[in-house]
């Protein structure tokens, strides 16, 4: 009896293995796929003409520089999108859709650009090319009113929220390096990471969090709604670019973005859309940041 | 909230309401159709069910969209959002029903279908007649949960660009940085969908009871 209950368990074991196995081999296929996906190479000037179309991702999220207002999707980038396009020879496809779809679709080549708010980061210049900037920023930390955070410093022991993924969240972990250094060893209590910035804010609102790490522009955004909740802090990063992003090498679709974002620069319409959505312009930008 | 963000999740309500409809339509038959292929055990394709339920059980619907909408392109199929969420659902789904399916099929009694077959009848009518009736009844519990969790796998495919209810709520919220009441207005309307199924659920299940429909 008990030899043929080993047996039985042995064979269940084998059955275990066997789903492993075939688990294994899925996610095997799925990363060769996305392996080709790296590898196929992207479409040419004349490939995009010939088409007649380039096709854009943005997000529905990230305001001032995109958002969904009344349906329409709107804010910065998708007003300087409006522009451009009025100087491209092709037609731009556009899907809304939100961050986590964004990189993985024009790594994948699904789409030729993000016109979306992409931080020009080293670690992201390994993977994608950018067009010329459309903004600057630094990360600062926003606090809930009342905080006992007066300073950056205070930062030690604290709680503190940044969308996953996000050149913020690598920002945040760079000051909590520095903090320890400072402290001997004292950092940030915990950060948490959230899918987008709607519920870090709803979190600080609650108390879970006691910070929110994110560009000051779209903290700006978020003081001017809800003055009577939230606060400003200080800047915790160094300034950064930011530009619309293509898959590493593909100059066709930068080239012709590039040219009509200049133009725009040149006309000073670019700086006014700035003003009209961040309240400030930033002129003294390089025309690469590649 | 604007009387219009009320109305955007509503909208979304409808992109919900069509996505779950479409992958069970497709997804409760094709269920049914592997679940047969098991509990036949069809020589070659027992295995390659057996599989195919086993990875899909294991694949969350968001990695199985991401993957539908991303990686298919490679082998040449490039399908534009909306098809590509339905073809996530309903593979998600079928998994789940085939056993909901082969469940009701294993509890079967066997005599039943023995005798049905030492009267020659023909292996069409020993289906429909004596089969199929009482493995629906059996069934319908499963398949009705299995579509409430349908409908609540939805915001999944919100990673492709879907605007169903919960990413239409999302949407709101982050434009009035009030999270709050678009969600709690996105779970009255989940409530609201799910009601009407279970009720729906209830009707058939008094007429099966009165020896009604099949």
């Amino acid at each position: 009896m008990s030899s043929r209950h080993t047996w039985f368990t042995a064979l269940q074991i084998k059955k275990r293995d066997g789903l492993r196995r075939a688990a294994q081999s899925a996610l095997f296929a799925a990363v060769a796929a996305l392996g080709i996906v790296q590898a196929a190479h992207a479409a040419t000037a004349e490939e995009i003409k010939a088409r007649g179309y380039l096709s854009v991702a943005t997000e529905d999220d990230f305001k001032p520089f995109e958002f969904v207002d009344n349906g329409k999707p709107t804010g910065y980038d998708n007003e300087m999108l409006a522009l451009v396009k009025k100087k491209l020879p092709v037609e731009v496809r556009q899907q809304i859709m939100p961050w986590s779809g964004i990189l993985p679709g024009v790594t994948t080549g699904k789409y030729d650009m993000a016109v979306t708010a992409v931080l020009v980061t080293p670690e992201r210049k390994g993977t994608f090319d950018f067009t010329s900037p459309l903004s600057e920023s630094t990360t600062y930390y926003a606090v809930k009113k009342g905080s006992s955070i007066k300073s950056a410093d205070d930062l030690a022991g604290k709680v503190v929220g940044a969308q996953t993924g996000s050149a913020m969240l690598s920002d945040l972990k760079a000051f909590d390096e520095e903090l320890k250094k400072k402290n001997g060893g004292k950092g940030i209590k915990q950060i948490v990471e959230y899918q987008s910035y709607p519920e870090t804010y709803q979190d600080l609102a609650l108390g879970r969090l006691d910070a929110v790490a994110n560009t000051q522009i779209n903290l700006n955004s978020l003081i001017k709604t809800r003055p009577d909740t939230f606060v400003l802090g200080q800047k915790i990063g160094n300034p950064v670019y930011i530009a619309w992003a293509v898959k590493k090498g593909n100059s066709a679709a930068l080239e012709m973005i590039n040219g009509a974002l200049l133009d725009l620069r040149k006309s000073g319409e670019m700086y006014q859309m700035q003003k009209k959505w961040f309240g400030a312009s930033f002129e003294s930008m390089p025309q690469s940041v590649n | 909230m604007t009387a219009f963000d009320y109305w955007s999740i509503t909208q979304g309500a409808l992109a919900t309401i069509s996505l779950s409809l479409a992958s069970i339509v497709l997804g409760v038959p094709l269920g049914l159709a592997l679940a047969l292929v098991r509990w036949a055990r069809v020589p070659g394709l027992n295995g390659i069910v057996y599989s195919y339920v086993s990875i899909v059980r294991s694949c969350p619907t968001v990695t199985l969209t991401l993957l539908v909408f991303f990686a298919l392109p490679q082998f040449g199929i490039s399908l534009d959002p909306v098809p590509a969420a339905i073809v996530a659902l309903t593979v998600s789904t079928s998994a789940f029903n085939c056993e909901i399916w082969r469940s009701a099929l294993v509890e079967f009694p066997r005599d039943q279908y023995d005798a049905a077959l030492s009267f020659a009848m023909p292996r069409a009518t020993r289906m429909r007649r004596i089969v199929l009736p009482q493995v629906w009844r059996a069934s319908l519990p499963g398949l009705v949960n299995e579509m409430t969790l349908q409908i609540k796998s939805t915001p999944a495919v919100a990673v492709i660009g879907i605007v169903e209810i919960t990413r239409a709520a999302l949407r709101v919220g982050s434009n009035t940085y009030e999270p709050l009441p678009p969600f709690i207005f996105a779970l009255v309307l989940y409530g609201l969908i799910v009601f009407v199924l279970i009720r729906l659920q209830r009707m058939i299940e008094v007429r099966l009871r009165h020896g009604g429909i099949a």
